[in-house]
Parts: C-alpha cells; sequence; structure tokens
C-alpha cells in the first residue's frame, strides 16, 4: 500500500503540473491571437496621455516588441518563479496587487464552504430523520429551491432583510463579521444543495444496503446510526463534489463581492476585463487555474486515505469490495 | 411446540401475524411458537414471506411495510411497543445473523469499531474488559486471530470469516433468541457445514434458542426441532421436524422434498443421457492441456490455474467443482477465450483456441457459449426476450432477419417458453424464465459446447428441478457437450458424466462421476461430500457437535 499509494501521488502531482503549465500557455495564446492590440490600445488611450516615445519604451521594457513564442517564455517563466509583470494601467507589479485582496476573497469563499457543509448535512440529516410532520420529506425539495434561485437574489434578499430591515450589518462596510457571513450565506447556498443532493442519494444507498440494518439490529439508535454508520461512506463522494464546485464558488465571488461591494479578486477581475488590462487577467486565470488543480489534488491525494477499500492500480483508484476481489482467493 | 410447562409463556409467540407492503400482503395469518432453548426453520422458496417474518420479529421492516397480528416475546407483545422501548431488546435479547456476510459489515469502519457497538450492550464498564470479551469471542467462533481480526476491515476477511464475526457479534451480548436469515447461502458448502455446526454448538453452549430461516430443506432437517413449511407468505404445514420431513402431509412439502438433490439420488439421474459408454470411445470435444494461468496481485504473483488438463467426450457433461478461489471461474474464462493462458494449450471442437486474435476467436465463439449463474444480472433489462435471444445472430449476421425471427422461435421452443414471451422484458419474467432465455439465447447459434456457470445456484429449487429438465432434455436431443461449474455436489453427481475436483488452482482428482464420488481418493474429495447437507441421516447430536477446527485458512 504505502510504495503503491507513493507511485500513485507522484503521477497525479505531474499529471497537475502538467494541466496548470498548459492552462497558462492556453490562456497566453488566446490572449495574443484575439484581433486587434489591446497593449497599444491601452497605451495609446488619450486619457494615459503617453507619448509614442514612451508607450515605446514601455512595449521594449515589457518585452512585447519580442516573437510570441519568447514573450511566452519570459511569461511563463516569470509565472514559475513568482513574477506575474506588471500592471498596465496602474504600472504596479500584479502580484502585489493580487495580494491586496486575496485574503479577503478567501475568507469570503472559505466560509461560503463551510456554510455549504453545515446546510447540506442538516438538510440530509433532517430529510432523513425528521417526523413527516416536522416537513421531513419536505426538506427534500429545498435543494432544487436552492439551485433555482441564482446567488444574486439571495444576496439581494440578505441585504434587504438583514442589512436594512433588521439592521444586523451596514452595507457600507462590507468587511464586517456579519456582512461577510451573510455574503457567504449568499454564495453557499448554492453550493449546499448540490452537495445536499449528493450527500442525500448516498445516504439513501447507504441506509439501504444490509449493513445499517444489521447495526440496528444490534440497538443502534437512529442518531449513532447516523454520525457512525452512514456519514462516513455517504460524504467520501462529497469530497470529490467539493473539489469539483472550487471553480463555481470562484466564479460566484465575482457576482458576490459586486452585490456585496466587496473589494476581492472579483472586483479586480471586472475592473481588468473594462479596462483590458491583460497581464493581471492572464495571471488570474492562472492562478485560479492553480487552485482548482490543487483542490482537486488534495481531493484525490485524500480519497485513498479515507475509503479503505479503495485500491490503487496505477494512477486510478479503484474500489474493492471482497478479499476474494482483492487476491482472487480466500485470504487470512 | 407447545411451552414447557404450560405456565411460562414460550420464548417466543406469534399469532396471526399479516404484513402488508401498501395494498400487497407477503404474509397472511402465521403462528408459531418457539420455546426456550429450542430451533424452528421457517422454510420456503423466494418470495414465501420466510424473511419478512424474521424481520418483523426483530421490527426492521422496511417503512412502507405494516404488521398487524401478535408477537410476544417472552410473554410480552412487541408489535405495539414504541420503538424506544423495543430498541433496548435489540441485540440484547434478540441478536440477529444475516443472509449476504459480504455486505452486512460497514464497509469503510474496522470491524473492531462495530464490535465495540455490540459489547456495549453488555453491563460491563471497564473498556478492557469488553476488549477481551470480543476478542474472546473471536476465538469462540473459530477466529485464529481475534486481534487481527478486530483490526481488520471487512473487505480483508473471507465470506466464511465474515460469518462467523457475524455470529460472533451476535452472540456476544448473550441475547436468549437468535434469528438467522439464511446464513449460510452465499457461502460455500464446506463453509456452510462449519457454520451450521458453529450455530448448533452455541445453541446448546449457551442455551440460546434459534430462529432459520431458509430455503433448504436439509438444512432445516439437520438442524431444528421443529419446521414451518411457508408459501406466498402462508403456512402449509407445520410440526416436529422429523414427523414433517419423514411424511410431509401438504403436497407443497412433497414437492419441496422431491426437488432437493442431496435428499434424492434418482431425482435427475433418470434424465440425463446415459452416454458413460461415449467416455471412452467419443473422440474428445474439449481439451484442455497443462494449462497454468497466473495473476500479479499486489507484487505477489498468483496462480490461479496450476497445470490443469482434463478432456470432455462429444455429448457429455463435464463438472468442475471446488470452493470459491479453487480456479474454477478462471479455468472457464479461459476455456472461453476471454483470457489467454501463460503455458498450456485449448482445443474446442478440433480448433486451437489458445494464443488467437480476438477476430478469429469470434469463430470459436459460434461453436462456443456461456449461461451465466445470475439470471437476474445476465439479461439486459431494457432489452424485449426477442432482441436478447437474437442478438447473437445479428453479431455473427446470420441468415436473413427471417430466418432469424425463425431460429429465436426455435430456440425459444427448445427451452419449452410460449412466444408471447417474445415481447416481454426481463423484469416481466420469473427467475426461472429469464434462465430460459438466457439459455435459449446460447442455444440459438447451434453451438457444440455450453458452458454452465452454476446455473441454478440463484435460482429456488423447484425451479432449478425445472432448469436441470431443461438442460438434460437439451443435450439428449441435440447431442450437446456440457462444461458444468457447480459447488452443489449432490446435484452434479445426478447431471455429469465425468468431474474434475479443484483445489487451490490445481486438479487434485478426476474420473466418471460414479468413481470419484463413490470411493474418493482425496481427503478434499470427502470433505466437499461430507459437506452437503442430508437431512435427518446426518443430524449433528449434543455429542458430536464438539469444537470445530479453525477454518482452513489459504
Amino acid at each position: 500500500m504505502q510504495g503503491a499509494y507513493l507511485n500513485y501521488a507522484a503521477k497525479r502531482l505531474l499529471q497537475a503540473v502538467v494541466v496548470v503549465l498548459l492552462t497558462y500557455v492556453f490562456t497566453f495564446v488566446v490572449v495574443s491571437i484575439l484581433p486587434g492590440d489591446p497593449v497599444t490600445n491601452v497605451l495609446r488611450d488619450p486619457q494615459n496621455g503617453f507619448t509614442e516615445a514612451e508607450i515605446a519604451q514601455i512595449v521594449a521594457a515589457q518585452g512585447l516588441d519580442k516573437p510570441i513564442p519568447v514573450q511566452l517564455w519570459n511569461s511563463l517563466s516569470g509565472f514559475l518563479t513568482g513574477d506575474l509583470g506588471v500592471s498596465l494601467r496602474s504600472s504596479r507589479p500584479v502580484s502585489d496587487m493580487i495580494a491586496e485582496v486575496l485574503p479577503s476573497t478567501l475568507r469570503l469563499a472559505g466560509a461560503a464552504i463551510a456554510v455549504a457543509l453545515v446546510l447540506a448535512m442538516a438538510i440530509a440529516y433532517g430529510a432523513r430523520f425528521l417526523p413527516h410532520r416536522y416537513g421531513g420529506a419536505a426538506l427534500r425539495a429545498l435543494p432544487s429551491l436552492f439551485l433555482s434561485v441564482p446567488s444574486f437574489v439571495i444576496g439581494l434578499l440578505l441585504i434587504h432583510i438583514f442589512g436594512f430591515q433588521l439592521g444586523l450589518f451596514m452595507v457600507i462596510d462590507p468587511d464586517s463579521f456579519w456582512a461577510t457571513f451573510f455574503a457567504a450565506v449568499a454564495l453557499g447556498i448554492p453550493i449546499s444543495a448540490q452537495i445536499a443532493e449528493v450527500l442525500m442519494a448516498n445516504l439513501d444507498h447507504e441506509a439501504s444496503q444490509d449493513y445499517a440494518d444489521v447495526a440496528r439490529a444490534r440497538g443502534l439508535r437512529q442518531s449513532r446510526l447516523f454520525f457512525r454508520h452512514l456519514l462516513k461512506p455517504s460524504s467520501l463522494p462529497v469530497v470529490t463534489v467539493i473539489a469539483l464546485m472550487v471553480g463555481e464558488v470562484l466564479g460566484n465571488t465575482l457576482i458576490t463581492e459586486t452585490v456585496f461591494g466587496r473589494t476581492g479578486v472579483g472586483s479586480l477581475i471586472q475592473r481588468s476585463v473594462v479596462t483590458q488590462d491583460l497581464p493581471v487577467l492572464q495571471a488570474i486565470v492562472s492562478l485560479a487555474a492553480l487552485v482548482f488543480v490543487v483542490i482537486n489534488l488534495i481531493a484525490d491525494l485524500i480519497y485513498p486515505l479515507l475509503d479503505p477499500r479503495v485500491k490503487l492500480v496505477g494512477a486510478a483508484p479503484r474500489r474493492v469490495t471482497t478479499a476474494d476481489e482483492l487476491s482472487g482467493k480466500v485470504s487470512a | 411446540m407447545a411451552s414447557q410447562d404450560g405456565l411460562t409463556p414460550p420464548l417466543l409467540r406469534v399469532d396471526g401475524l399479516s404484513v402488508a407492503y401498501g395494498p400487497n400482503e407477503v404474509v397472511r395469518d402465521v403462528g408459531f411458537e418457539l420455546g426456550r432453548g429450542k430451533s424452528l426453520a421457517l422454510i420456503g422458496e423466494s418470495g414465501s414471506g420466510k424473511s419478512t417474518i424474521a424481520r418483523a420479529v426483530l421490527r426492521l421492516l422496511p417503512p412502507q411495510g405494516r404488521a398487524t397480528g401478535k408477537i410476544a416475546f417472552r410473554g410480552q407483545e412487541v408489535l405495539s411497543l414504541p420503538e424506544r422501548r423495543f430498541r433496548p431488546l435489540r441485540g440484547k435479547a434478540i441478536g440477529f445473523v444475516p443472509q449476504d456476510p459480504g455486505n452486512a459489515l460497514n464497509p469503510v469502519r474496522t470491524i473492531g469499531a462495530q464490535a465495540e457497538e455490540a459489547a456495549a450492550l453488555l453491563d460491563e464498564r471497564d473498556p478492557r474488559i469488553r476488549r477481551a470479551l470480543i476478542l474472546d469471542t473471536f476465538a469462540q467462533v473459530g477466529l485464529d486471530n481475534p486481534q487481527r481480526v478486530y483490526d481488520s476491515y471487512p473487505h480483508q476477511l473471507s465470506g466464511g470469516m465474515l460469518q462467523r464475526v457475524l455470529i460472533g457479534l451476535a452472540v456476544l451480548p448473550r441475547p436468549a433468541l437468535l434469528v438467522a436469515d439464511e446464513p449460510t447461502s452465499a457461502l460455500d458448502v464446506t463453509i456452510q457445514k462449519r457454520i451450521l455446526d458453529l450455530l448448533s454448538r452455541l445453541r446448546q453452549d449457551l442455551d440460546i434458542s434459534l430462529l432459520l430461516i431458509t430455503h433448504d430443506l436439509a438444512i432445516a432437517a439437520e438442524r431444528t426441532d421443529a419446521i414451518l413449511v411457508l408459501k406466498g407468505g402462508e403456512v402449509q404445514e407445520a410440526g416436529p421436524t422429523a414427523a414433517v420431513f419423514a411424511a410431509p402431509a401438504s403436497a407443497y412439502a412433497r414437492k419441496l422434498h422431491a426437488d432437493v438433490p442431496a435428499l434424492n439420488p434418482d431425482r435427475y439421474a433418470v434424465l440425463r443421457d446415459p452416454g458413460f459408454a461415449r467416455l471412452k470411445t467419443a473422440a474428445p470435444k474439449i481439451e484442455v492441456a497443462g494449462v497454468t494461468k497466473t495473476f500479479a496481485v499486489d507484487g505477489r504473483s498468483l496462480t490461479a490455474v496450476d497445470n490443469v488438463s482434463f478432456a470432455v467426450p462429444a455429448g457429455t457433461t463435464h463438472a468442475l467443482v471446488g470452493e470459491s478461489g479453487s480456479g474454477k471461474t478462471t479455468t472457464i474464462r479461459l476455456l472461453l477465450g476471454l483470457d489467454q493462458p501463460d503455458t498450456g494449450g485449448i482445443t474446442v471442437a478440433g480448433a486451437k483456441l489458445e494464443g488467437r486474435a480476438p477476430t478469429s476467436l469470434r469463430e470459436a465463439w459460434r461453436h462456443l457459449q456461456l449461461v451465466y449463474q445470475n439470471p437476474f444480472t445476465s439479461l439486459d433489462p431494457t432489452w424485449k426476450v426477442e432482441s436478447l435471444i437474437r442478438e447473437p445472430l445479428d453479431r455473427f449476421r446470420i441468415g436473413t432477419p427471417r430466418e432469424r425471427a425463425d431460429r429465436v422461435r426455435e430456440a425459444l421452443a427448445n427451452v419449452g417458453l410460449g412466444e408471447h414471451l417474445l415481447s416481454r422484458k426481463p423484469s416481466a419474467l420469473s427467475g426461472g424464465q429469464r434462465q430460459r432465455v438466457a439459455i435459449a439465447r446460447a442455444l440459438v447459434l447451434k453451438p457444440d459446447v455450453i458452458v454452465l456457470d452454476e446455473p441454478t445456484s440463484a435460482l429456488d429449487v423447484s425451479v432449478q428441478a425445472d432448469i436441470v429438465g431443461v438442460l438434460l432434455d437439451l443435450q439428449a436431443t441435440l447431442g450437446l457437450t456440457y462444461v458444468f461449474v457447480s459447488h452443489d455436489l449432490a446435484l452434479v453427481r445426478q447431471l455429469a458424466h465425468s468431474v474434475s475436483v479443484m483445489h487451490r488452482g490445481r486438479i487434485v482428482e478426476h474420473g466418471p462421476v460414479d468413481e470419484i464420488f463413490d470411493r474418493p481418493r482425496e481427503a478434499y474429495t470427502r470433505t466437499l461430500l461430507d459437506a452437503i447437507p442430508a437431512g435427518l441421516s446426518s443430524r449433528p447430536t449434543a455429542r458430536t457437535v464438539t469444537r470445530i477446527a479453525a477454518e482452513e485458512l489459504a
């Protein structure tokens, strides 16, 4: 197992590195072949007031007059050493600009995933064990409702009720605890719906397995059955779902940050798109890919550790269910 | 079956029990009594309601199931008890041993963690003593290395070991009643015997009453004091085992008795083609010579099939018998060309099979067909019967559409099914009908050889009788050659002409079936034959139920 796991981890790590590099190259190429020349467009913008000589100087300094492959090489080696280039608009290092807004976004995204997890677990537990008259079965419909309401609508509702009506937070102070909390709720609700769907389906499946009945025949009460027997096997696939959800969280952060008036990566993207600040966009897209790949890598790496049945074959985990399948023979 | 002294109530008394799923009544007006220290078998085929009764006693019916009537445990009515008051009885007073040990333990928790739940039912506060009791119980049920079992996950143990664990967990809190729902139907015949021996011994040592649910009349006769025969949710017959077994009064019990191969040595043998002479004279249809196959598992190499040779003369049946893991399945996969042997040669109908390219294997498959053991999974549920049977003809582009339709009808008639079934889907068929469809699909190419991989093991005994009849009939009329894989030696004895006994990848003994079964030379063959439940004649007494030997672990 030990050697097989290291082998598997090394292969997955290598795959992840390749994916990140390809994403970087892909974004770079797409930006390069776009019609028009955004760089000179931005620099020639009369508002900036650069002279032709200054423009030529900036172009030379940024290496923009070199052939595309050379530019790609320079940009990629910069990315790998942590140098993300310089903004065309503010002339500040891109890494500084991102570092400024990243903590706020990470706080929001992290809080949103936590909210989503708690909410999903509550829905799944309630749907399974709440008696009918307390709305147990009705909870099953909740995820579809959550999914069909866009998160900005939820955000606006939350601001209206808790911000304006109840006065729990001030809209002009978006970094306060309650403001962050409700932004996370708005962002987390659609995510929780998808986790809850997976969790409920898996709970139904696990609860119908023989071992659940056998455990009940051993005298276990419902809550113990849920937490000790059903929750772990049902949440294993959730690990994968959350990892896949990260992309959606990143995308929705943009909208939520706008709705709640927060400064974050979302607002930085929005500004860069409007002003065609290519180095910033390139850096953010590549970082987003990096985050996505790393989270999925972590999920893939911990999955075999969580599920004792998973047997590693090359770079792909495979689930075995019996000793006979594991060895082809009855094992001791 | 009356209570011992008329004053104390029987341990379990069921009166007028009916269970319904919605409008569907699956158990109707069932009543029985089980005294302290006694055993009772509920026997019947699938759909007879026997497992439903067991679940009603444990109050583990699915939410839509409704039980009415009376179930009294130690004189206390339990059906009307609120869940909160019934739960303490579960495990502590009523233990449960499930049917499929492979699925009865949580796969992502260790056996120890689940054993602690059972130990928590004891009034023992010291965790170290609880732990010691668990390990003691594991040793008591014949598990060799209790500590290792405690630390294992379920998938790391074999089915026989898991069933021992489950029995151990059930008896650990010292219940007065043990409900065992087909505790051995998922296990090999030799392991079945050891598990049943274990249950008999524990019952005597610990004075536990046993409610045994089984479909096997021989097991019921061998292991219980009283029998209740069920069909379609209704009691057909009830009484002391010896009486019911020796002289069944109801027609259904008589049929049940007559269809069990182990109890009726000539039931199927008379239908077998008397082609024993061909064993010596006919040219071999199948020749397997010195075949070896090795798999790499976790870096170790495992020889699944080791220098196996046998020949099957045309028109005869050759049986491969042995326990799980003995190499039967690998052997037939090699024979079918699904895997390639490392060394050795396989010839079917004069054509070499090994080392062939997949395209030329297709040609061989026209002469070589498979009937899989479980007709509930081997037929695509979205296809109609007609398409299922016609598929091989379509794949091999045989004949015009009209000829194909004719051959489908012919194959269907051969297995005794009516044409009105052609437009049905598998879900609308019974288990026996499905297996007939699977056989028809194998027949439609007019093959010479059919490989039968435990073709009746997923079916009820009366359905098995039916399918065996069809198979023997086809052999007699079409001159088919069968390779028959089975662990049911009583059936093999009546169905096959020659037999190979496999053990750990090797053929330990082979020859004409009478010779091998009447005068086995190998101890392993004798063990297999001794494990066949034989009804009253092999009933273990208190003295013969001694401590069983530790399970042989490979």
